[in-house]
């Protein structure tokens, strides 16, 4: 397992050397320059003091200079100040558990969701149920996340009154894990989780078919075990495997549409933070938020690999 | 030597019957596909009406997409005036022509943005996949790299340098939404570049670009128009959420996305101004994923299931 993690860690190093040459490139290649940024147009800044704060930040020096500087300052988390007048680390570190705590939760009702219609589909193949699966499968799809969020603000919390329409607590109240933040929840969770549910049903319902046709299925039918049995003892534990290969690619979901679902539900999460960074212009903590999700990315897609060389050992071999 | 009494049966009886190919086989599947039909039909209508929104505009609705009417914001739709059958915005405007012309918007770029993405993916994929070597491994390290970029986020710092219009959008999703469609062209091409017939073809001396068009793309057409239609769908949503965020298609220019940009002040005022815009996407994206869902099964009805739209993840 210690070669495998030193593997895969490994393996990170040009993914993570690609995300930088192109943020870095991005910045650099854009037609706004960052003197002109940082002092705006200023009639009483002269072209001296312009040129001296150019020299100072290192805009002269050679582009595999300046990059070498950006890597450095990366590593250390230095992502310049934002226009909060604080780091923009800093402004990032408060925001992040707001998102990861959404993340998280909409990830855990997906899977609660997804597993026993993937299951039930894949045993009750061409039935009504699997028919009705891969309907509601396809239009989660083809629903933008921000019209279904919508959707819910407008029947749940402006029509019915059951939710709140945005925000994370009631005003006064602060609170991570209490009720008053579960009931403030409930409608980016729920909106947040369809993305899996679009497709970890069909990704299981796959399996189940597949692990069906197997010799050992056959076998443990033969020797008069109850079906129930061989469904919940041979079948489900190894269509179930993969639901861990499932983890990364349903984060990548949940933090694109993080931006999506923050905004449609007021949520001060990252995406929310690199909203309103953008629209104010504020360049370090853009490119420190689109940074720092993509680390993210980076790590959970590590940790997905692990996992699944954990629960089926064959996968570190290849 | 007399001839044996017992005659050979020929395939003759079978071979009366004309053959069918590839091509009108599937046809042949699709047409009494209700389903795929169906879809086909609304997205044919959707484009008929997108193209002729102009004319619709000025001679049916007589209303142009900018006109405003102060004294009609917030109109619930009604059937008395054709401009607002599908009620009017905030600030007076016909819905329906807004629709009309975001159809436009939408389509193009899903279309446009569709074609630079299966160019670049196809390109890539066949290329990487039948020279292997140092290309193929820069080709996956693309892959890897670009898809452990949010791509919302990087759209929405890429919107912040530079200003994009629907041409230059199109075309940059489309170059950050081609990681499937070479993945796919990839594997395919691993698969085919050492089957006989290719061998054959080098042995007499082909050219590499030659085996790669005439010989292996021909294989993964099929498989390409299929992820095509789910990648039009997949950039119209792209589009939207960047636009109903505000880093899209910019205002007074409506897109189905930019017309929900506003909508925390429509709650209250016009829920008709949310669903209108809502389901006009929703239906298109969802017709041209049964369309994609339809011919994989008309191409090959063994890949039931196995591409498409049931299988990947969102292209967000």
């Amino acid at each position: 397992m210690g070669r495998f993690i030193a593997r895969r860690l490994v393996q990170a190093i040009p993914t993570i050397f690609g995300i930088m040459v192109i943020t870095f490139a991005l910045t650099r290649l854009s037609p706004s320059d960052p003197v002109t940024i940082m002092l705006g147009n200023n009639p009483d800044i002269t072209e001296e003091d312009r040129a001296e704060l150019r020299q100072k930040l290192g805009l002269n020096d050679p582009i595999p200079v300046q990059f070498a500087r950006f890597v450095g300052d990366t590593a250390r988390l230095d992502f310049g100040t934002s226009s909060h007048k604080r780091p923009a680390i800093e402004v990032i570190g408060e925001r992040l558990p707001n998102s990861l705590q959404l993340s998280v939760a909409s990830l855990l009702l997906a899977i609660v969701v997804s597993v026993p219609l993937g299951l039930i589909a894949g045993v009750k193949r061409g039935r009504i149920a699997d028919q009705a699966i891969r309907g509601v499968s396809v239009l989660l799809h083809a629903v933008p996340l921000f019209f279904l969020g919508l959707l819910f603000v407008l029947v749940f919390g402006v029509g019915l009154g059951w939710f709140p329409v945005g925000s994370m607590n009631v005003i006064g109240e602060s609170c991570l894990f209490c009720w008053d933040r579960v009931w403030h929840m409930a409608g980016p969770v729920i909106i947040g989780a369809t993305g899996g549910i679009a497709f970890i049903p069909r990704v299981l319902r796959t399996e189940v078919l597949e692990i069906l046709g197997q010799d050992f299925v056959r076998t443990a039918r033969s020797k008069g075990l109850r079906e129930r049995v061989v469904l919940a003892r041979h079948v489900f534990r190894n269509a179930l495997i993969p639901i861990v290969t499932l983890f990364g690619g349903i984060l990548t979901i949940l933090l694109g549409g993080s931006v999506i679902i923050e905004q449609v539900f007021n949520w001060p999460g990252l995406g929310r933070l690199l909203f309103d960074a953008a629209n104010s212009k504020d360049y370090p903590l853009v490119q420190a938020s689109v940074l720092i999700g993509s680390l993210l990315l980076v790590v959970s897609y590590i940790l997905r690999d692990l996992a699944y060389a954990w629960v089926d050992p064959r996968i570190k071999a290849g | 030597m007399a001839a044996p009494a017992v005659t050979l049966r020929t395939p003759a009886a079978e071979l009366a019957r004309p053959s069918i190919g590839f091509w009108s086989d599937a046809l042949h599947r699709i047409r009494h596909d209700p389903v795929t039909m169906a879809s086909l039909a609304v997205l044919a209508a959707m484009v008929l009406l997108a193209a002729s929104a102009d004319l619709l505009a000025q001679h049916v609705f007589r209303f142009t997409f900018t006109q405003q009417d102060l004294l009609r914001t917030w109109e619930k739709p009604t059937l008395d005036d054709p401009a607002y059958w599908l009620g009017g915005d905030n600030l007076g405007r016909s819905q329906v022509v807004r629709v009309l012309y975001g159809a436009r918007i939408s389509l193009f770029i899903g279309v446009f943005g569709a074609l630079v993405s299966m160019g670049m993916g196809i390109a890539l994929g066949l290329t990487a996949g039948y020279f292997r070597g140092w290309w193929d491994d820069v080709v996956v390290w693309l892959v890897t790299t670009l898809s452990n970029i949010p791509i919302l986020f990087l759209l929405i710092m890429i919107g912040l340098y530079f200003r994009l219009d629907a041409l230059s959008l199109s075309i940059l999703i489309g170059m950050l939404g081609w990681l499937g469609i070479a993945n796919f062209a990839r594997g395919q091409t691993i698969a085919l570049r050492d089957r006989e017939y290719v061998q054959a073809a080098r042995s007499v001396g082909a050219s590499a670009p030659r085996i790669m068009l005439r010989h292996i793309f021909p294989n993964i057409v099929p498989l390409m128009i299929v992820l095509a239609m789910v990648d039009i769908g997949g950039i119209i949503l792209a589009e939207s959420a960047l636009s109903y965020l505000g880093f899209g298609v910019q205002p007074p220019q409506p897109s189905w996305g930019n017309m929900l940009s506003g909508a925390t002040a429509f709650y209250f005022k016009g829920p008709h101004l949310i669903v209108v815009p809502g389901v006009a996407i929703t239906v298109t994206v969802l017709c041209l994923y049964l369309v994609g869902d339809g011919l994989r099964d008309a191409f090959d009805p063994r890949l039931r299931g196995s591409i498409g739209v049931s299988h990947g993840g969102r292209n967000e």
